[in-house]
C-alpha cells in the first residue's frame, strides 16, 4: 500500500508538486494522467526517492520513506520502476540484467537467480533472447526485459513512467498486455501514461494532474465518461 | 654535419639500462595515478561539497604549476619535510603518480558524466547501493570512453618521464646525456636516447589501438 499526504516538491523555485494526498491499495492498478509539465514523473519519482519530496510524508506499507531513519534501499527492493527509456545496462547481456540486483542485494545464489529470470523472460516472451546483449533487441523487447528486470526482485509494488512512449506504433500492445497480465495477477501498480485506452481498460481509478495538482481521482468510467473539472474535460477534448 | 655513431653505440647497452628505471617509473606512477585518480573523480561527482572543493583544488594547483618543480619540491623538499632524503626514483614515482592523478582524474570525471544519468537510477530503484552501482554498472561503461584519454595520459608520462634526469635519477635520458658529457659529443646519444623513446611511444600507442578495436568490437 501506498498513502502520500500533502507532498511537495520544489525544483529550486519552481513547485513542481503542491500537495498532493491520495492512496493507492494492495494489488489497485491507478493511472496518472495529466498534460504535460504537469508533475507526473515528479510524483512517482518520489515514490521510491529517486527525488527527494520537499515537504510532505510518503508510507509504503507501513514505513515512512520521507523519515531518514528508513533504509530507502530496502523499500526500493519492494518498488519496482520501469522507464520511459527503458535504461538497460548495455554491458550485460539480458540475463545479466536480470540477475545482476538479486544477485548483489538479495545474495541469492546463481542458480537460484538465473531460474528465477528465466522464469520471468519466459512470461514477457524473451526467454530466447537471454544471452543477447540490449542493443540486439526492439524498444519493444527492451521494454519488456526492462520489467522483467523490475519483477526479478520480487517487488510488491511497480511504478511505470510512460513506458510505451518511446516505442513504435506496432509495439505499443506487446508492452501493454504484459503490463494487462501483471495487473490482473494482483500486482499493485502506478502508471503514469498517454494510453487512455488502456488506461481506462485496466486502471482501477484514474488519477488526473495537473499543474502540480491532483484535480481528479476517480474510477476510469466516471472520470472519462463524466469529468468533472473543466481542466480534465479540456484535456480529454485534446486528447481523445 | 657529421654524425658519427660508432664512438657511441658501445655505450647503447649503458644507455638501454636506463628503460629499465623509466618503465619503472612510468608503469608505478601510472597505476598509482589511476587509483588516486578514480578516487578524486568520484569525490568530484560525490554530492559532499567539501569533497568536490578539496578534489578539485588539488587539480588545478598540480595542473597549475609546472611538473618538474613539483618533482623538485618533492625530492630536494624531502629532508625538510620528512626528515631524510628519499631517493630520486621514489621522489619521481611519488611524482608523477600525483600529477598524472590530477589529469585522469578529469578523465574519469568527463567519461563518467557522459553515461547517461538513467543507468545510475535504473540501479538506485532496484535498491542497488551506491559502490556497486559504481563498479559494476558507470565505471565499465565509462571505461570505453575513459581507456582512449587514457592511454594518451599513459604516453605523455613516458615523454614527460625524462625530466626526473633533473633530480638524478639513472633514466634513459640522463644515461644518454652523461655519455655526451663524456665523450663531448652529444648529438649522437641524444639521437639514440630519442629513437628508445619514440619506439616505446609507438608501442604504447599500438596497444592503445589494440584496446580500443577490443572495445569496439564488443560494442
Ligand atoms: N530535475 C529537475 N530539475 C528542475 N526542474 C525539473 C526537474 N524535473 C522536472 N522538472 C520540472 O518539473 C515540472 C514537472 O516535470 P515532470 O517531468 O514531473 O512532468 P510530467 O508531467 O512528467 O511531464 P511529461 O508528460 O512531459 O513527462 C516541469 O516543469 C519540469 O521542467
Ligand atoms: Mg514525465
Amino acid at each position: 500500500m501506498i498513502k502520500v499526504e500533502k507532498l511537495h516538491k520544489s525544483f529550486g523555485k519552481n513547485e513542481v508538486l503542491k500537495g498532493i494526498s491520495t492512496q493507492i491499495n494492495n494489488g489497485e492498478v491507478v493511472a496518472i494522467i495529466g498534460p504535460s509539465g504537469s508533475g507526473k514523473s515528479t510524483f512517482l519519482r518520489c515514490i521510491n526517492k529517486l527525488e527527494e519530496p520537499t515537504n510532505g510524508k510518503i508510507w509504503i506499507k507501513d514505513e515512512d520513506i520521507t523519515d531518514r531513519q528508513t533504509d530507502i534501499l530496502k523499500v526500493r527492493q519492494n518498488v519496482g520502476m520501469v522507464f520511459q527509456h527503458f535504461h538497460l545496462f548495455p554491458h550485460m547481456t539480458v540475463l545479466e540484467n536480470l540477475t545482476y540486483a538479486p544477485l548483489k542485494v538479495k545474495k541469492i545464489t546463481k542458480s537460484e537467480a538465473e531460474k528465477n529470470a528465466m522464469k520471468l523472460l519466459e512470461k514477457v516472451g524473451l526467454a530466447v533472447k537471454a544471452q543477447e546483449y540490449p542493443n540486439k533487441l526492439s524498444g519493444g523487447q527492451k521494454q519488456r526485459v526492462a520489467i522483467a528486470r523490475a519483477l526479478a526482485m520480487n517487488p510488491e509494488i511497480m511504478l511505470f513512467d510512460e513506458p510505451t512512449s518511446a516505442l513504435d506504433p506496432e509495439m505499443v500492445k506487446e508492452v501493454l498486455d504484459v503490463m494487462k497480465t501483471l495487473a490482473h495477477s494482483g500486482m499493485t501498480m502506478a502508471i503514469v501514461t498517454h494510453e487512455m485506452g488502456f488506461a481506462r481498460e485496466v486502471a482501477d481509478r484514474v488519477l488526473f494532474l495537473d499543474g502540480g495538482v491532483l484535480v481528479e481521482d476517480a474510477p476510469p468510467n466516471e472520470f472519462f465518461s463524466n469529468p468533472k473539472s473543466s481542466r480534465a474535460q479540456d484535456f480529454l477534448q485534446k486528447v481523445l | 654535419m657529421n654524425l658519427d655513431f660508432t664512438s657511441v653505440l658501445p655505450s647503447l647497452p649503458f644507455i638501454l639500462q636506463g628503460l629499465g628505471v623509466t618503465l619503472q617509473i612510468v608503469c608505478l606512477a601510472g597505476i598509482l595515478g589511476f587509483l588516486l585518480g578514480i578516487i578524486l573523480s568520484l569525490c568530484k561527482i560525490s554530492k559532499m561539497k567539501l569533497l568536490n572543493w578539496l578534489a578539485n583544488a588539488y587539480t588545478s594547483v598540480f595542473r597549475g604549476t609546472p611538473l618538474i618543480l613539483q618533482l623538485m619540491i618533492i625530492y630536494f623538499g624531502s629532508p625538510q619535510v620528512l626528515g631524510f632524503q628519499i631517493e630520486g626514483v621514489t621522489a619521481a614515482i611519488i611524482g608523477f603518480a600525483l600529477n598524472s592523478a590530477a589529469y585522469i582524474s578529469e578523465i574519469i570525471r568527463a567519461g563518467i558524466q557522459a553515461i547517461d544519468k538513467g543507468q545510475q537510477e535504473a540501479a538506485m530503484a532496484l535498491g542497488v547501493p551506491y559502490r556497486p552501482t559504481m563498479i559494476n554498472i558507470i565505471l565499465p561503461q565509462a571505461m570505453k570512453n575513459i581507456l582512449p584519454a587514457l592511454m594518451n595520459e599513459f604516453i605523455t608520462l613516458t615523454k614527460e618521464s625524462a625530466l626526473v634526469t633533473t633530480i638524478g635519477v639513472m633514466d634513459v635520458m640522463r644515461r644518454a646525456y652523461q655519455v655526451g658529457a663524456n665523450q663531448y659529443q652529444f648529438m649522437e646519444p641524444l639521437l639514440l636516447a630519442g629513437i628508445i623513446y619514440y619506439i616505446l611511444v609507438t608501442i604504447l600507442t599500438f596497444l592503445g589501438k589494440l584496446v580500443e578495436g577490443r572495445l569496439r568490437s564488443s560494442d
